[in-house]
């Protein structure tokens, strides 16, 4: 009984703090980045450029969704000749809030912030 | 010294001293926090390399793709990033209440430099670098202010000194003035006053002996108090008074005067040889006039010798009193004719006689000069055109 309190307690921390449980990261992994994986579409990059423009996980989440809702040259981060490389991605079939759930799995899954280190 | 004197000089000084040390805290201070701007421009300019430094390997970082990215660290410059929502990224020093407008701070004994990033690397909107302050050149700068502050300090207070005795010197000299005058004038009044107290006691008591002796000597105290009375009422009122120019026969008023002064001088047993020209007229006060030749002739009486000669010529253009006295010595013939001076003090008198000669010549714009050899006697001539 114990354990399982822990367990659950322990989720419940992961779930508020924003870390990423298995099922996220399984579903962005079918929904995101299995086509990005086989275009051979560089996931860091796009993150990078992002965040770069951004600055700040809100925007970059705003930024986002409005490129997969309507996935358009406009509305997207990377430069022209990207999309001559790449083909224009179709409309999500997810509904807002899995969209969202998956743009959340995506920004922590590729954060810098957690890489940064002080030298030894 | 005076009590007014060090009450004078005290006065001096602390004007003096307060201006003086006002008007060098304020350019101390103005020169201080220039040069405080200059040597902190220094080390902000020097905060602002940094920064760009640190900006330039975060670029580096950014392009990086390895599991860790080391965030780059200086011994003495700490610094932090911060996101567009000023929220902490990463760093060496967490400082997000120093996210203001302000390009460059000074807390403590720390210098802060706030720089934008942009574009974004790693997420990072602004960069907050510092690093401790070299307080080291502001030390030696005030240090610098306070010895040239301590030099200057001195040097003005010994200026100050040399100069409020110098300020004080025409009062000492005027005070000291005025007691000599105190002095002669109590004793000027004293020989009279006395002469005539003890003659009268004389003539009461022996009433019925010859009275010719005792009335003289009383009769030359009386002109002598006379004498001294308007001169010294010529001489507070001489800017005052109202002169009433008219057209006056010198020739007479000088025998008149003789006369008055005829008493005195045969006290003294003096010759006369006078040589007055008849007619001779001046547009003059009468007062004035009267000044002058009363003081001539009393001059010529006062410091003549017993049996001695005064002569007095009158003529057209010119007056010369001439006695036979003990002179004046060369080195006081310049300075004879300023209140208060006295060539004789063996003799009474305030050294105003010649002061009011000099006035009433210069008044009538005559021309005064006094030629004198010692042991010899004193010549006194005003000449006027005619």
């Amino acid at each position: 009984m114990g354990k399982i309190i822990f367990l659950c307690m322990l989720f419940s921390i992961g779930v508020v703090a924003g870390n990423i449980t298995i099922d996220d990261k399984q579903q962005v992994q079918e929904k995101c980045l299995q086509c990005h994986n086989q275009e051979q579409i560089p996931n860091g990059l796009i993150y990078r450029r992002y965040l770069m423009k951004y600055s700040t996980k809100e925007a970059m989440k705003i930024a986002i969704m409005k490129y997969l809702k309507d996935p358009k040259q406009k509305n997207s981060i990377m430069p022209h000749p990207f999309f001559s490389k790449f083909s224009m991605k179709e409309v999500s079939d997810l509904d807002d809030e899995n969209l969202k759930k998956n743009i959340q799995t995506f920004l922590n899954t590729f954060d810098l912030k957690k890489n940064l280190v002080l030298p030894e | 010294m005076l009590k007014s004197e060090k009450k004078s000089l005290i006065r001096f000084l602390l004007i003096y001293f307060g201006s003086t040390f006002l008007l060098f805290s304020i350019a101390s201070w103005i020169f201080y926090t220039s040069q405080k701007h200059h040597l902190l421009d220094q080390q902000r300019d020097a905060l602002k390399f940094e920064s760009t430094q640190v900006i330039s390997k975060l670029r580096t970082l950014h392009k990086t793709y390895t599991s860790t990215l080391t965030y780059p660290v200086d011994p003495f410059v700490k610094s932090a990033i911060y996101d567009l929502d000023k929220r902490y990224i990463f760093g060496t020093d967490k400082q997000r209440d120093l996210l203001t407008q302000q390009e460059y701070m000074v807390i403590e004994s720390k210098i802060y430099y706030l720089s934008k990033v942009e574009p974004y690397y790693l997420g990072a909107a602004f960069l907050l670098v510092s690093k401790e302050l070299d307080e080291k050149p502001i030390m030696e700068l005030k240090r610098n202010i306070g010895l040239f502050l301590l030099s200057a300090g001195m040097f003005f207070a010994l200026l100050g000194l040399f100069l409020g005795k110098l300020f004080i010197a025409p009062m000492r000299e005027s005070i000291e003035k005025m007691n000599h005058f105190i002095q002669d004038a109590t004793h000027e009044l004293n020989t009279p006053i006395s002469t005539i107290l003890a003659n009268i006691e004389m003539l009461e008591t022996f009433g019925k002996c010859k009275k010719n002796d005792e009335l003289k000597r009383i009769e030359i105290a009386s002109k002598t108090l006379s004498l001294i009375y308007e001169d010294l009422t010529y001489l507070n009122l001489n800017h005052n008074y109202y002169r009433n120019i008219e057209s006056l026969d010198i020739s007479n008023l000088i025998q008149e005067r003789m006369i008055y002064f005829s008493v005195m001088a045969e006290k003294k047993n003096l010759k006369f040889e006078i040589e007055i020209e008849p007619d001779v007229v001046l547009e003059i006060d009468k007062n004035d006039a009267t000044r002058l030749i009363d003081n001539l002739i009393s001059n010529a009486i006062k410091y003549n010798k017993i049996q001695g000669l005064l002569t007095v010529i009158l003529s057209q253009d010119s007056l010369r009193v001439i006695d036979t006295g003990g002179g004046i010595e060369k080195k006081d013939l310049d300075t004879i004719i300023c209140r208060f001076k006295r060539a004789n003090k063996s003799e009474g008198g305030f050294g105003i006689g010649l002061d009011i000669v000099n006035q009433v010549v210069e008044s009538y714009d005559f021309v005064l000069d006094i030629h004198s050899q010692i042991g010899k006697g004193t010549e006194v001539v005003i000449r006027w055109e005619k």
